[in-house]
């Protein structure tokens, strides 16, 4: 009986996107959650006794230049050296593009697979045979398994590969492969990364992503972790999935159909959350609420988004003890009176209300509105304009949405609250 | 819409109060309350009517939420009305007029036209506070046109304010060039955790760079510290060398001058000591023997010199003995004089108690008073027997009456009691009766129970119809069995089943028909299709016309009746060719349609045939139904025959079948009942005998009255407490009898006892009178006498044996002196004559003296002598230790080659040089030792030998020039290699570059919302003032010229009207044109009052101007005219009166004299004033 680590993409230092700081968020407990989930891996490793621990590829942030990272991940591979365990890594798209892997000196009992062409590393007293190239430039288009030798005689072979495998959604496309390809090489283990989400291609021959160590923005949800692999007697490999992240990404959809109030709404979503920590077990957790779906109190809470958002930050707060983290509120909601009226009077309001409505589906019109937002669009940083935040002033649908929330948050404002 | 009634039915102060508002037009509908008459409620209750309660209104202090209702009657200008009641709620809350069911919140919403409550009061509703806040905006905004026409179109009395309030709130979150905005706050932040960011980033060249610095420091620190190990070495040698020069010149000169004293005799160390110790002792012993030899001399002469007398020193013991005898003498001759008074005072006292007996007797003769111990005794005993004697009698004398009364109170107490009677038979009655007494009140219930279900058994048979019925009779009865219902079921379902599809085929049946004839009513309405018949019957005429030509024209007679009948064929042709010629073209027409319709005229036929087949399939269907008509008829007939023996007429056999299910139910429930009845009775008889029974023997103790009608558990109770009562009389006869009897057996034995008490007393007196004789008393004395004389007498001896012991002691201590002096004198003659005229104890006292001086002298003679042994000793012992000394002196001598002691001195002062020298050429080459590292003496005295002293001091200086130079290269490779250690330990692996990228992602994930919230301003911003614009350009022109109009008209013609003109900024605004000179007045040089008025002229335009495209909604007005002059009002009235042929307007006051001017000056077709009245 052996048994060997299997994880990827640890993307260490690689900070949590996009959590808005408020009163209340439990901002120690999603400190340094890469390098905590790092030390999880390490932990395992040793605990487990594993014969040895694959990495296939992206150990940091291409971009990310402090070299302390790596002194880091020196510190932390020395564990797993004192403790006799080996490391094979091939370096990913990240990890050639970082200035940190060209000078970082490694641990003996680190072998990190050269670039220049695939080459096989054996473990004779285990009979392990791993292959294995690391990626010689950032963008790597061909299919690299294509070159690893053929499958050692009376070894466990396996191939420590980066991929995005056949392509995979919001994942760069390197170094692709089939699973035909992987399988004509006879492997008994093919240890793949790249691909952030875990995900077990093929049984026979395992092919599997082991997914990263730790999410770092909304769309890593769920458990991440790294794979413990058990090969009996018969060289047949089982795989167990270890979850080792310090903070959980989840996405919580509130239906607010038939719900009369925002309180009802906020109510909820109290009960879902409970729900869920009751599932994580209490981790540290980061939480985007979408509200949706036909409620009467869709004009009360657009008009006081902010208000609202405090609420369910309030409701976390309560349910959550200090773990739990509103990464973002949205309210996709819908108002119900919008169908009950279709005919609608003429007069100032209506003016308006119609006005909304041709902006709204004008694309001119949401252009003309955009450029409202030029001068703060010029200040605003990089990252809030592109990538992971959509927060697009290009994009005429965000300003939709705006649109959408506006307009009940100014009629509201103009129109009397009522006789007293 | 208008609202044609309120219905105020449980609403804030209201109850059931309803106002009419379906006058006028649309109607002006002036509502008069008193202040607190809830004018305020009532204009809440239209909102609340329209849209619903709100959750926490506080119009429920009468009504509570629960039954809070409002009401009323709208109508919509169409004409349709709609009647509706609204309750308080979440949902479900309008219902129907009568309050019972839902209705749809839509139904209602028709009405209202998409104007939503907001909008309704915004827009709808106006009040003195929007007029005055109005007002105010017009002027802050200095009258901008597009503002004031929004304002008019929409009702916003503050719309700059609200404009104001989100760029401010915009304007707080970002501005283009600002810092303290939270935006740019946080965007400045950003700036500064970015360059912290790059600052804490470390470069990998870095590390490698001091990685590489340390480890060439270390390799270099390795050979300097080879070379400075070399160069110490060296300098070491060279330093020892030096440092042995000194010790190997003066090894040299030690060794030259060793040579000079080589003959020396080494003397142990101790000698020069051990030889003046010896000289030393010899003088001592010397002079010891001489001091001895003195001694001995002057210690003779002081023996000789002693006084011992040796007589006193024989009788030492005997002297002692008197000396000790003389103290006792002292004291005893002390004493005497003490006793002698003691005892003279004891027999004064005796005298005197003797004196008080017996004055007759002296102390020699009072031993004739003694009496014996027995006697005593006996007096004693007898004394505390008449103590006790005495006792008893009293105690029992005392008993007597107290017994004697008892028993005469027990016996009046006896005599009082009333007698117990037998009991006789009750216990067994009763015991008999224990058993039915817990039946007697189910048995009641029981009897009540069957007697009520008779009761609603006999009504139930009765409602059945068998009201003189018994049971038995019921029971008979011959109705059908359930088998002959069932048939019965069938056969009624059979025929009403055939009748109704009979039915459905007649109605099939007359639908198709009637299709049929419509039909053929649709081609007689196309135009009648002709027939073959109407042909024939045209043929016919024309032939017949023919004919008549043809015998005309054959001049066949024809009769003018002929003529005139074939003539009328053809109406208004007046002669036969006509005639004949329509009648030809008649015949053709009609012969060419047949032709030509041939087809219609086929169809038509169809129908026609069609039509008469239905029309007996309908026949036929009929004739069916009647016959199952008749069929049911006879079934109906059976049925009821069925039932004849009976007496019931039957309902259908489903019904009858239940019927006879509940009747044979009720049946066997009777029957249970009956027997239940049976068992009830039989119990209650014998339950009666019971009573009969328990009566008869209460009866005997005629303790009770009525007892005739009480129940048997009564009875039972009755019974048990008779026979308690008369037990526990009967017990308490016995008890008292008992009493009786035990006092009277104590008082027999009292009287006995005393009688005995009284016989002993009598032969005490005799025993007594013979115990006190002796000692003088009389048998009447009684024993407290005889206890007195008796302790006088025992005092009076006791004193007499108390002085008869004293004069014994004085006797022995008389006798004692004497026998002393005897002694003394004896002695004194033997051994001190001289003392033989002192008295006997002075004598003794010198005695004792002398031989005290005799005994100390002897002492001294014994010291003194033994000391002149030891000085004997003392110089026998000097005289050897001389002796002694000598010989060793002598062979000390002999040691050290002297001829005399004399010598010694010299011998010892040679032997110590030699062993110096010996001692400092050893010390020499042991330090040599120390330098030479390892090699031997006479070797490293070699070595140094081979070096030119007078270079090496040049050597070592450059050496230890050498050895500083490498030591300070040392030093500052240690501190590169620490410097080099701390920097790359700061570089280890530190989070605080990772923190700040997360502190950035969290600044960046903040500015998102902040930035969201800022573009949805900055976007509502933008949208309002296009829709203001956007409206204005609309309604700008419509709006200002019916404004003007309505201001001209309520400040009544003060103001020409209004316009718009370009301000200084080229802004266009509104100002006022002054009536008479046309003079231009800008907003802000109006009154309040008149801006108020410009503020509800534009207000009431931009209500018309809604009226003119808009379903009307009532427009409600509160007490607006309050701060206007009464022409103002007036105009203002008017121009609400002229509003109302558009929309109702709903006008509420609590000022009458509004009201008594409305009524003078508005058209009364136009304006209906109410009262509010609550129903307090």
């Amino acid at each position: 009986m052996l048994t060997f680590l299997h994880a990827a993409d640890i993307h260490l230092d690689s900070p949590l996107h996009n959590l808005d700081l408020y009163e209340g968020a439990p901002v120690e407990e999603f400190r340094q959650a890469t390098r905590r989930a790092f030390e999880n891996l390490i932990h395992l490793a040793i605990s487990e006794k594993v014969a040895f621990v694959l990495i296939a590829g992206d150990l940091y942030d291409g971009d990310w230049k402090d070299y302390n990272t790596g002194l880091y991940l020196v510190s932390q591979l020395t564990k797993l050296r004192n403790a006799g365990i080996p490391v094979f890594i091939v370096a990913g798209n990240h990890d050639a593009a970082s200035r940190i892997t060209k000078t970082l000196r490694l641990p003996d009992n680190v072998t990190l697979f050269p670039s220049d062409r695939p080459y096989t590393f054996r473990i004779e007293k285990l009979n392990i045979a791993v292959h294995g190239q690391s990626f010689p430039n950032p963008s790597v288009k061909k299919d690299l398994s294509n070159s690893y030798p053929e499958a050692l005689k009376n070894a466990f072979n396996i191939g420590l590969l980066h991929t995005c495998a056949t392509g995979r959604e919001g994942h760069e496309s390197y170094a692709p492969c089939s699973l035909d390809g992987l399988r004509s090489k006879g492997y008994d283990y093919w240890a793949l990364g790249h691909v952030h989400q875990h995900e077990v291609i093929s049984k026979d021959p395992f092919v599997l992503f082991s997914g990263n160590t730790q999410g770092r923005h909304i769309r890593e949800t769920g458990p991440k972790g790294c794979v413990l692999v058990s090969v009996d007697h018969d060289d047949h490999p089982e795989i167990e999935f270890k979850p080792i992240d310090v903070v959980r990404w989840e996405i919580i959809k509130v239906d607010a159909h038939g719900l009369e109030s925002g309180y009802d709404i906020v109510d909820s979503f109290s009960h879902k959350l409970e729900q869920l920590l009751d599932e994580n077990q209490g981790m540290p957790t980061a939480v985007r609420i979408i509200i949706e779906g036909e409620t009467p109190a869709h004009d009360d809470m657009l008009s006081d988004v902010e208000r609202w958002t405090n609420e369910f930050r309030a409701a976390t707060l309560e349910i959550g003890s200090g773990k739990v983290w509103v990464e973002k509120t949205k309210f996709n909601l819908t108002d119900p009176a919008s169908d009950i009226f279709p005919e609608r009077a003429s007069g100032a309001i209506s003016e308006l209300l119609n006005l909304f409505d041709e902006l709204s589906n004008d694309a001119d019109a949401r252009r003309m509105l955009a450029s409202e937002l030029a001068e703060i669009e010029k200040k605003l940083p990089m990252e809030l304009k592109s990538g992971s935040n959509d927060m697009q002033f290009d994009d005429m649908d965000w300003i939709g949405d705006l649109l959408k929330q506006a307009k009940p948050m100014l009629i509201k404002r103009l129109l009397k609250k009522g006789i007293s | 819409m208008r609202i044609d009634e309120l219905r105020l039915m449980a609403f804030g102060p209201f109850t059931d109060l309803s106002l009419d508002l379906s006058g006028g037009r649309q109607g002006f509908h002036l509502i008069y309350g008193a202040n607190e008459a809830g004018k305020s409620s009532a204009l809440r209750a239209i909102r609340d009517l329209l849209y619903g309660v709100p959750e926490r209104s506080t119009d429920n202090f009468i009504h509570p939420y629960s039954k809070m209702r409002l009401g009323a009657a709208i109508r919509s200008s169409k004409g349709q009305v709609f009647e509706f009641v609204r309750r308080k709620g979440r949902v479900n809350t309008l219902r129907t007029a009568d309050d019972n069911s839902l209705l749809e919140e839509t139904d209602l919403q028709q009405y209202l036209s998409g104007v939503n409550a907001d909008l309704f009061v915004t827009m709808f509703g106006i009040g003195l506070e929007d007029l005055v806040q109005g007002g105010q905006d017009i002027i802050r905004g200095g009258g901008e046109v597009g503002r004031l026409v929004f304002s008019a179109g929409s009702g916003i009395v503050n719309l700059r304010e609200i404009q104001n309030d989100i760029q401010e709130k915009a304007d707080q979150l970002f501005r283009p060039s600002g810092q303290k905005q939270k935006i740019n706050t946080t965007l400045g932040m950003l700036k500064n955790h970015r360059k912290e960011l790059r600052e804490a980033q470390l470069p990998g060249q870095e590390w490698v760079k001091h990685d590489e610095a340390l480890r060439a420091a270390l390799t270099r620190k390795k050979i300097v510290e080879t070379e400075l190990i070399l160069q110490q070495k060296k300098m070491s040698r060279l330093q020892r060398i030096r440092e042995a020069l000194p010790l190997i010149a003066k090894r040299r000169e030690l060794t030259e001058e060793l040579k000079n004293f080589a003959s020396a005799v080494l003397l142990p160390q101790d000698f020069p000591e051990k030889r003046r110790e010896l000289l030393t002792a010899l003088g001592i012993a010397e002079k010891g023997k001489t001091q001895a030899l003195n001694t001995i001399e002057s210690t003779e002469h002081v023996i000789s010199e002693l006084d011992i007398i040796p007589g006193l020193l024989d009788n030492a013991e005997l002297i002692e003995e008197l000396h000790r005898e003389l103290g006792i003498q002292r004291k005893a001759s002390k004493d005497r004089i003490k006793l002698e008074t003691l005892r003279s005072s004891l027999q004064g006292e005796a005298k005197e108690i003797l004196r008080n007996l017996r004055d007759d007797l002296t102390l020699e003769e009072a031993e004739k008073l003694r009496i014996k111990k027995p006697e005593t005794i006996r007096i004693q005993e007898l004394s505390a027997k008449y103590e006790r004697l005495i006792t008893r009698i009293e105690d029992t004398r005392e008993k007597l009456p107290d017994l004697i009364q008892e028993i005469d109170h027990v016996d009046r107490i006896l005599s009082a009691l009333e007698q117990p009677k037998p009991l006789d038979n009750l216990p067994i009655a009763l015991k008999e009766a224990l058993e039915y007494g817990p039946l007697e009140n189910q048995n009641t219930s029981d009897l009540y129970d069957i007697q009520s279900f008779i009761k609603t058994f006999k009504i139930e048979i009765a409602k059945l119809g068998f009201a003189d019925h018994s049971i038995e009779e019921l029971e008979r009865l011959p109705a059908p069995s359930m088998e002959t219902i069932q048939l019965f079921e069938n056969r009624f379902d059979s025929v009403d089943r055939q009748t109704n599809d009979i039915k459905t085929e007649i109605k099939k049946a007359r639908i198709a028909l009637s299709e049929v004839e419509r039909q053929i009513e649709a081609h007689r309405l196309e135009q009648e299709v002709p027939t073959e018949t109407d042909l024939q019957i045209a043929r016919d005429i024309r032939n017949h016309g023919w004919q008549l030509i043809s015998r005309k024209l054959k001049d066949e007679p024809t009769t003018e009746k002929e003529l005139q009948d074939y003539l009328k064929t053809t109406p208004g042709s007046t002669n036969i060719a006509e005639t004949f010629e329509t009648n030809l073209q008649q015949t053709d027409a009609i012969a060419d349609r047949l032709r030509r319709e041939a087809d219609r005229v086929a169809a038509k036929a169809r129908l026609l045939v069609d039509q008469t087949g239905g029309r007996e399939q309908l026949q036929q269907l009929e004739n069916d139904l009647e016959a199952t008509e008749k069929e049911r008829h006879i079934v109906t007939h059976e049925w009821s025959k069925e039932w004849q023996s009976t007496g019931i007429m039957p309902r259908t056999p489903r019904e009858m079948e239940r019927w006879i299910q509940d009747f044979h139910s009720l049946i066997q429930k009777a029957k249970d009942v009956d027997v239940r009845r049976t068992k009830a009775e039989d119990l209650k008889q014998d339950i009666e005998a019971h009573r009969t029974k328990m009566i008869r023997c209460i009866n005997v103790f005629g303790r009770a009255e009525d007892i005739e009608k009480s129940s048997l558990i009564n009875l039972i109770k009755h019974a048990q407490t008779i026979i308690e009562d008369e037990t526990k009389l009967l017990q308490k006869h016995e008890q008292l009898k008992r009493d009786k009897a035990l006092k009277e057996k104590e008082l027999a034995a009292a009287q006995s006892r005393l009688k005995t008490y009284e016989q002993e007393l009598k032969q005490w007196q005799t025993w007594w009178e013979h115990a006190v004789a002796p000692i003088g008393l009389e048998a009447k004395a009684l024993p407290g006498q005889a206890t007195a004389v008796m302790e006088e007498l025992k005092s009076l001896f006791d004193k007499l044996k108390d002085a008869k012991i004293l004069q014994k002691r004085i006797d022995g201590i008389d006798r004692d002196t004497e026998d002393f002096r005897r002694k003394v004198n004896g002695l004194v003659e033997v051994v001190a004559i001289d003392l033989t005229t002192r008295p006997a104890d002075e004598a003794a006292l010198e005695l004792q003296h002398r031989l005290k001086r005799s005994r100390d002298s002897l002492s001294k003679q014994e010291t003194l002598n033994k000391q002149l042994e030891k000085e004997q000793e003392r110089i026998k012992q000097a005289t050897e230790d001389i002796l002694q000394i000598d010989a060793k002196l002598k062979s000390m001598c002999k040691e050290a080659f002297c001829e005399s002691i004399g010598q010694l001195s010299e011998a010892e002062k040679r032997s110590d040089t030699r062993r110096r020298i010996e001692a400092d050429l050893k010390t020499a080459d042991q330090s040599l030792l120390q330098l030479s590292a390892g090699a031997t003496v006479d070797e490293f005295v070699k070595e140094a030998a081979a070096i030119d002293p007078d270079s090496i001091t040049g050597e070592i200086e450059r050496l230890d020039g050498e050895i500083q130079n490498l030591n300070r290269e040392k030093s500052e490779l240690d501190q590169t290699i620490g410097s080099e250690q701390t920097e790359l330990s700061k570089m280890d692996g530190s989070a605080r570059a990772a923190d700040l990228a997360e502190e950035i992602q969290i600044l960046v994930g903040g500015l998102g919302n902040d930035v969201e919230n800022y573009a949805r301003l900055k976007i509502a911003t933008k949208v309002l003032s296009l829709a203001i614009e956007r409206y204005r350009e609309k309604s700008e022109g419509p709006i200002l010229k019916n404004a003007s109009a309505l201001f001209k008209q309520i400040t009544g013609g003060s103001f020409e009207g209004i316009r718009a003109e370009y301000d200084d900024k080229g802004q266009p605004v509104i100002v006022g044109v002054r009536q008479k000179d046309k003079e231009i007045v800008s907003v802000g040089g109006m009154s309040d009052g008149t801006t108020d008025q410009l503020y509800l002229a534009l207000r009431l335009a931009g209500l018309e101007m809604y009226l003119e495209t808009n379903e009307p909604i009532p427009f409600i007005v509160d007490d607006i005219l309050i701060k206007f002059d009464n022409d103002r009002a007036i105009a203002t009235l008017n121009a609400l009166a002229d509003i109302s042929l558009k929309t109702q307007v709903i006008f509420f006051t609590h000022h009458r004299h509004l009201v008594a001017l409305a009524d003078k000056h508005i058209n009364s077709s136009t304006l209906f004033h109410h009262a509010l009245k609550n129903s307090n």
